[in-house]
């Protein structure tokens, strides 16, 4: 344990600043709350849009947080764990969806997984006939695609904080690889595993750009809660605040849940 | 060493956009002796976005004339910017691609009596496929047969007008088969980059993109008459050159202009 260094207080400004800056997040989302009429609230959420809309978001973004979990945890065991050359550039281009902007991202996954020209979808439609685009598993290839940096992300660095020894310990007890990985390491990683899952389903859960470039916006089918909100804003802005308070809250249960996995018991 | 590189790499991207932008670029040479007031300053344009290509080529021709302004635009569905301007964004002039959607703003107080709202092209709806129309799409009725068809959101005007050929034609479509796009311009994205069959929005956009979908008229009876107006807004800054842009998209040249892109004679 690091001895803690006796805290000095810090100047005037630094605390106004630091007002402002909670300030700058905070206004805008609690400014949210007051057009929300609270009253109808319910029965706009259970609108047969609203409804459906909400019901695939929840699907969908589930699935894309499974898909990231299996995709993103053996590579950020590589990143974590495996030193090779240019492991930076694989890192710099996983990390990438992060600060593309999700149009892009979705043109991107047009160029792959479209069915009229791309790259693999081309394939996939003319000889299995499966058409990725307009459908909820596009939809939840594109969310995928922006959530699995955010895993990928708390999990190597979860990997970077376990102290190898205790894996050393238990092969030298004749654990073998499995077993050593569910009882001692997936438990070590825990914490940053659940907060990994946590981030990267939030973020599937808002993900629109790349959604309506890719997947489209077919009511029922791909319209995320997201796309809905957006298109309500000028046909029933009521609904649309009512869904982005959803969007909200469950946004801030996810931090907080967080909160409690990173900052309670574990230190 | 690491912030230092970061700062040289932040520093080399700022400058290639701002050389892109043509950011310090020479000023204009100042006009000695002007018969008439000059006209000068920035005004923001809220256009259509069917409207995209047409207007930066009007822009380049009136900046050509007024070397002076300077014309930024906004781009989006008439609704969206409505939407934006009753909620305050400043800006100069609305174009929207119906008149609705201006009669928004002269009942919220945007557009006033002096605001000019003027007809300045009219349009029509056309249906864009993929190149070499492989489902063999000839009229409206044959998007029966097609897997997915991409049109604006029901609050755009192209949407409506969309609606309205639909409905022209007897043609029922399942909501399921329909992607709903935020503007002319996406919906049309859809079928160029995307995986749609099909699109229907106005004939001057699938002009525009006739190197990545192939066009199908719609004929008169079929067809809609979508009609432009352009308005002064009350909270412009720069009045004068906004009324001279309005002028000038109904002036001879300006309409001229507007026709090079498929638009018809108001």
């Amino acid at each position: 344990m690091t001895k803690r260094r006796p805290i000095s207080r810090p100047p005037v400004f630094i605390f106004v600043g630091a007002i402002f800056g909670v300030m700058y997040i905070c206004l805008p989302l609690v400014s949210l709350l007051r057009k929300i009429s609270w009253g109808s609230l319910l029965s706009q959420l259970t609108d047969g849009p609203t409804l459906s809309a909400l019901r695939l978001s929840l699907v969908t973004s589930i699935a894309a947080t499974v898909l990231a979990l299996i995709l993103g945890l053996p590579l950020a065991w590589v990143l974590a764990r495996v030193s090779f050359r240019g492991s930076y550039l694989v890192r710099a281009f996983v990390m990438l969806p992060m600060v593309l902007p999700p149009v892009v991202g979705g043109v991107a996954l047009l160029a792959a997984y479209g069915k009229s020209n791309g790259l693999i979808g081309a394939l996939l439609f003319d000889n299995f006939g499966v058409q990725l685009t307009f459908s909820p598993i596009g939809v939840v290839i594109a969310e995928a695609f922006v959530a699995l940096p955010f895993l990928v992300m708390a999990v190597e660095g979860g990997l970077r904080a376990i102290d190898s020894r205790y894996e050393e310990l238990a092969s030298t007890m004749g654990a073998n690889e499995i077993t050593k990985f569910y009882r001692v390491t997936l438990r070590l990683l825990r914490p940053s595993l659940v907060a990994g899952i946590a981030v990267a389903w939030a973020r599937a859960l808002g993900e629109f750009g790349a959604t309506i470039t890719f997947a489209g916006n077919i009511q029922g089918r791909t319209q995320t809660t997201p796309l809905a909100v957006y298109l309500l804003l000028e046909s029933d802005p009521q609904a649309a605040y009512s869904l982005s308070f959803v969007l909200l809250v469950v946004c801030v249960l996810v931090l907080i849940s967080m909160r409690d996995r990173w900052l309670g018991s574990k230190r | 060493m690491q912030f230092r590189r970061l700062l040289i790499a932040l520093a080399l991207a700022v400058s290639v956009i701002a050389s892109l932008a043509g950011v310090g670029q020479g000023e204009a040479a100042y006009q000695l002796g002007a018969p008439e007031k000059v006209l000068q300053g920035t005004i923001t344009v809220s256009a259509a976005s069917s409207l995209s290509e047409s207007f930066v080529e009007i822009a380049k021709e009136f900046q050509k004339e007024n070397p002076k302004v300077k014309i930024r635009f906004n781009f989006g569905s008439s609704s969206s910017l409505v939407a934006q301007i009753q909620a305050g964004a400043p800006s100069d002039v609305i174009a929207s691609a119906d008149l609705s959607n201006i009669e928004k703003l002269i009942k919220s107080g945007e557009v006033t009596s002096s605001g000019y709202p003027k007809i300045f092209a009219r349009n029509q709806m056309a249906i864009a496929v993929k190149p070499g129309n492989p489902l063999r799409v000839k009229t409206v009725g044959d998007l029966r047969n097609v897997k997915f068809l991409s049109l604006c959101g029901l609050t755009v005007p192209c949407g409506q007008y969309a609606a309205t050929v639909l409905k022209l034609a007897r043609l029922n479509i399942n909501e399921s088969k329909i992607t709903r796009a935020v503007d002319a311009k996406s919906a049309l994205n859809a079928v160029s980059i995307g995986d749609a069959d099909a699109s229907i929005v106005y004939l001057t956009d699938v002009l525009s993109a006739k190197k990545s979908v192939a066009l199908v008229k719609i004929p008169r009876a079929l067809n809609v008459d979508a009609i432009y107006g352009v308005a002064l807004l009350r909270n412009s800054a720069n009045r004068e050159v906004a009324v001279a842009f309005i002028n000038y998209l109904v002036s001879a040249k300006g309409q001229e202009l507007l026709q090079s892109f498929g638009f018809i004679k108001i």
